[in-house]
């Protein structure tokens, strides 16, 4: 039995490796042309061509944000006319090391997670990431998002591993980078401020002192008001606020995404567009504080399930930010039991995966259907993500009841 | 005003040129153009080399005719493309700064050498004018008519808008007093004659006027599926589609009388007109339709539905095998109600049910690439007999795929059919608003198949249903001619149908057949 398992094993590492191998050399060759208009997977905010430009105005001595078109932060800015060679193809090899670097992340979280220095599983944790087709469709269309998901992980690793300044930079450059993302600053503080190992299975109350939270909140603000003033002289102005965290929430491109709220918006009478924008953008909120009560004794699962949230229903989101939420779920295995059904969420993800692109060619390209095409697809997917994110409560919820009982039902917990 | 060029291009090793001229508009800004055209062969027998002289006089005598008003508002351009289809697929590709065509056709059976030299090439066009909405294509092959008939299906199951054809046909009856029917169909004009297709039928129930008019519908629906499904062009205008312009062929049908060129240039002038008239796009809701009669259709909501339904039984059917798998029973030994004996769960091999998926997939991905390749079409009869056994190894193969055998774990067989089936399901039900008459030809192809696919206890009939499978999954090798039109299609038409087959429908056959000849336990 054990040989078989290690033959098995050793047949999925070189499978893995095999299909890694195709990954890096697909991000090098072609495709991404192909691929960096795509609407699904980069949006105004994190698409490659927007971010040239901008780098090519501020080369030239223009101000990128005067145009509209231009809405990275003024960080990814600085870093690119930096950094960015000006070849795509040392741009691809980028991405893919970032997208390394998000895969590395995640393995150390599942590795703090279970409090060990190495696992078997660690493979699959690390496949789950690179060959999650939500995640590297956006790698290779050279999408900021991509970049947003390894920075995430970044965030979360530090925060798994209890070092509160690294985690907290990088969760103030997330924030620069996409607004919506100070969503996941509460359970990442808690996450500080406790363990990151499983207590699904036995709750209890939050032990550690809240006070001890005030600190690190300070930290962040002060990371943050560090990059904010980076930002502006980087800029030489404010200029920058409006166009890029103000983008998040009035959304001001109504470009078609997989999100939920463009077709919304276009649809919209203009006097009542504020009131719904601050709906919007409140709604991300109010799952916060219930999902960290509720998982007081698992923050790490909270900021999971905030991930969920965001995929489904943040602003401007691209295929990975419902891909990171499903790769993150491998690093949940004692929740898979539980799940109620799984093979749903799958078949809605794989109707959503092809009808997306299908209904935005026959919309787009074909002229034979309309917007409302697309948007009924972006509907399924978010029916998916959604149908993913209420299985994964339940199940985090289920796993403290136990095992089955001879005669009873779990009705609601 | 209107100018022509010449200009050649090589299709299947054909130089051909064609002709075009601008009548730029009087009152537009010239950024909308109507395309009214004329292919040199005719669409009798599918361009088996008639020619299209009287439509192509036609074209011309429009040309100057139309010249002399004002009232235009886009720009009309005349194209006498040559050819059958291979012109003016030319002629649009460079038109619209397309690639005309990144792959090649070795036509017949010359040396390999010879490939680059039959690269398609065409010269630039010195005129243009703007975007192209709508485009007229005129048959008119005999030297008079009784009938139009109208031409509407596209590439890879593309139809044109319904309002244009609408707009034919009630300026045709109306303006030009000339009846309309759908494609060269005529028999409907005379209840006498019975379809020779209900010969079978006892004479009063053939004579019926509701089975007569019954059979003349199916008859043109079946005409539809056999274009549409194969993704084939009725015409040429099916390849304007691709640029997002609704085109229908305007046939002729060949008769003694009673009308001719002035009914003709009259009802295509009065189209013209219409067309002109456009401020938008025509509404994106009137590109499903089935056409029954000249004059009726269905419409999405009465054909869509039977697609759907078979596929959302075939996921029920998926999902069902999946809970199976994981509930196993055993017979209650005792009186005593123990729910524990009655009921046990098994884990479920995914992994190894996914990899076979793939793997076929992957073959099939292989058997394209191997049915495009110049040594298969060269010698089909001695090839395509090797690929069908080669296809029937794959099963036997394939059922050897690692997979825990033990109590605790379910049979893999009904976990490979659970997926098999969603996802065949899931193909029909996306392909049903791209290409109706496939995901109709997938839900009967597909839907029962693969629903009875199971391994039985005697060996013997196994493998007898997995020879069948096999079949099913390679019988279209020897269709030679089928097989050819369909790959040369593909690569200069981008017509989907082939890969499509190769890569999707093969291998899920295939995944039945493996099915039925995995362990039954």
């Amino acid at each position: 039995m054990s040989t078989s398992k290690s033959v098995s094993s050793n047949s999925l590492s070189a499978a893995t490796s095999g299909l890694l191998i195709s990954r890096v050399v697909s991000a090098l060759f072609g495709l991404s042309n192909a691929l960096k208009h795509d609407q699904l997977l980069s949006t105004p905010l994190s698409s490659y061509t927007h971010l040239k430009e901008g780098i090519f105005l501020f080369k030239n001595g223009i101000d990128p944000y005067s145009g509209g078109t231009f809405r990275h932060s003024p960080l990814l800015l600085a870093l690119f006319s930096v950094v960015l060679p000006e070849s795509q193809k040392y741009a691809s090899l980028l991405w893919t090391a970032f997208d390394f670097a998000g895969a590395w992340a995640l393995v150390s979280i599942w590795r703090a997670r279970q409090n060990v220095r190495k696992t078997s599983r660690d493979t699959v944790v690390a496949a789950s990431y690179l060959l999650n087709p939500y995640v590297f469709l956006p790698t290779l269309a050279l999408s900021s998002s991509s970049l947003q998901s390894s920075i995430t992980l970044l965030t979360l690793k530090y925060a798994a591993e209890g070092q509160a300044s690294p985690s907290l930079f990088f969760l103030s450059v997330l924030m620069h980078i996409d607004l919506s993302t100070l969503t996941l600053l509460l359970p990442i503080l808690l996450l500080l401020i406790s363990d990151p190992q499983s207590h699904l299975a036995s709750p209890r109350p939050l032990t550690s002192n809240l006070r001890r939270t005030l600190p690190l909140f300070g930290e962040f603000v002060l990371y943050t008001a560090v990059l904010s003033v980076a930002s502006t002289v980087i800029v030489g102005g404010i200029q920058w606020i409006p166009q890029t965290w103000g983008a998040t929430l009035t959304l001001p491109d109504l470009t078609p995404n997989t999100g939920v709220w463009w077709y919304f918006f276009t649809e919209m009478f203009d006097h009542f567009r504020p009131f719904f924008l601050m709906v919007f953008s409140v709604h991300l909120l109010i799952y916060v504080v219930p999902m960290c009560i509720k998982f007081q004794y698992d923050p790490l699962y909270a900021t999971f399930l905030l991930l969920g949230v965001l995929g489904t229903f943040k602003a401007y989101p691209t295929l990975s930010d419902p891909g990171l939420f499903f790769s993150a779920l491998s690093i949940f295995p004692e929740v898979h039991p539980y799940l109620r059904h799984p093979i749903v969420t799958a078949l809605i993800h794989l109707h959503a995966a092809l009808l997306m692109p299908l209904f935005n060619h026959l919309w787009l390209n074909t002229g034979t259907g309309n917007a409302n095409f697309f948007y009924a697809s972006t509907l399924v997917f978010a029916c998916g993500n959604g149908a993913g994110l209420i299985d994964a409560v339940w199940a985090g919820l289920r796993i403290a009841i136990g095992k089955d009982t001879e005669g009873y039902v779990v009705v609601q917990e | 005003m209107h100018l022509n060029r010449t200009w050649s291009t090589e299709v299947k090793n054909i130089a051909g040129t064609n002709a075009y001229g601008v009548l730029a508009s009087p009152r537009g800004p010239r950024n909308e153009a109507i395309v009214i055209s004329a292919s040199w062969l005719s669409r009798t027998g599918e361009g088996d080399g008639t020619l299209n002289l009287r439509g192509v006089s036609t074209v011309l005598a429009l040309a100057r005719f139309l010249k002399n008003y004002s009232l235009w508002a886009k720009d009309l351009v005349f194209v006498v493309s040559d050819g059958y289809l291979d012109g003016m697929h030319a002629w649009l590709n460079v038109y619209h700064g397309a690639q005309l065509s990144s792959r090649y056709w070795l036509a017949g059976k010359k040396s390999t050498s010879d490939r680059t030299s039959t690269d398609l090439k065409a010269e630039p066009l010195e005129l243009t004018s703007g975007v192209i909405w709508t485009a007229l294509s005129i048959d008119y092959p005999g030297h008079s008519f009784s009938h139009l008939g109208l031409f509407f299906e596209g590439l890879n199951g593309r139809l044109p808008n319904q309002d244009l054809m609408n707009c034919v046909q009630r300026i045709s009856r109306g303006t030009g007093g000339v009846p309309v029917t759908v494609y060269d169909h005529l028999e409907w004009q005379d209840p006498a004659t019975s379809p020779s297709e209900l010969s079978f039928l006892p004479s009063p129930l053939r004579h019926y006027p509701g089975v007569q008019d019954f059979a003349h519908r199916a008859k043109i629906i079946a005409r539809h599926i056999g274009y549409q499904a194969r993704g084939r062009a009725s015409g040429v205008h099916g390849l304007y589609h691709k640029f997002r312009i609704d085109a229908i062929t305007v046939f002729a049908i060949p008769a003694t009388g009673p009308h001719g060129f002035h009914a003709l240039g009259r009802i295509v002038e009065s189209s013209l007109r219409t067309m002109n008239n456009l401020l938008e796009r025509l509404h994106a809701s009137f590109f499903f339709f089935i056409i029954t009669a000249p004059d009726r259709f269905m419409k999405i909501g009465s054909y869509l539905p039977s697609a759907i339904l078979i596929s959302v039984a075939m996921m029920f059917r998926g999902l069902q095998c999946w809970v199976d798998a994981r509930w196993h029973t055993d017979q209650p030994r005792s009186e005593k109600r123990d729910y524990s004996t009655w009921f046990s769960t098994k884990s479920r091999p995914v992994v190894p049910a996914l990899a076979a998926m793939l793997l076929t997939h992957l073959l099939g991905a292989i058997l394209f690439f191997a049915s495009r390749s110049s040594w298969f079409l060269g010698d089909q009869k001695l090839y395509a007999p090797t690929f069908a056994l080669a296809i029937l190894t794959v099963p036997f193969a394939l059922s050897q795929i690692p997979h825990p055998r033990d109590e605790i774990t379910a049979p893999f067989w009904l976990v490979l059919k659970a997926f098999n089936l969603c996802f065949a399901s899931t193909v029909i039900s996306t392909i049903t608003i791209l290409n109706f008459s496939l995901a109709a030809l997938l839900a009967v192809t597909l839907g029962f198949p693969l629903t009875l696919s199971g391994p039985s206890d005697s060996k013997l009939l196994s493998r007898l249903k997995c020879l069948f499978y096999v079949f099913l999954a390679s019988a279209w090798l020897f269709l030679h001619q089928e097989t050819r039109e369909a790959i040369w299609n593909w690569e200069i038409l981008s017509v989907w149908f082939a890969p499509f087959v190769c890569l999707i429908y093969t291998p899920l056959v295939l995944q039945a057949a493996i099915v039925c000849v995995l362990p039954c336990s």
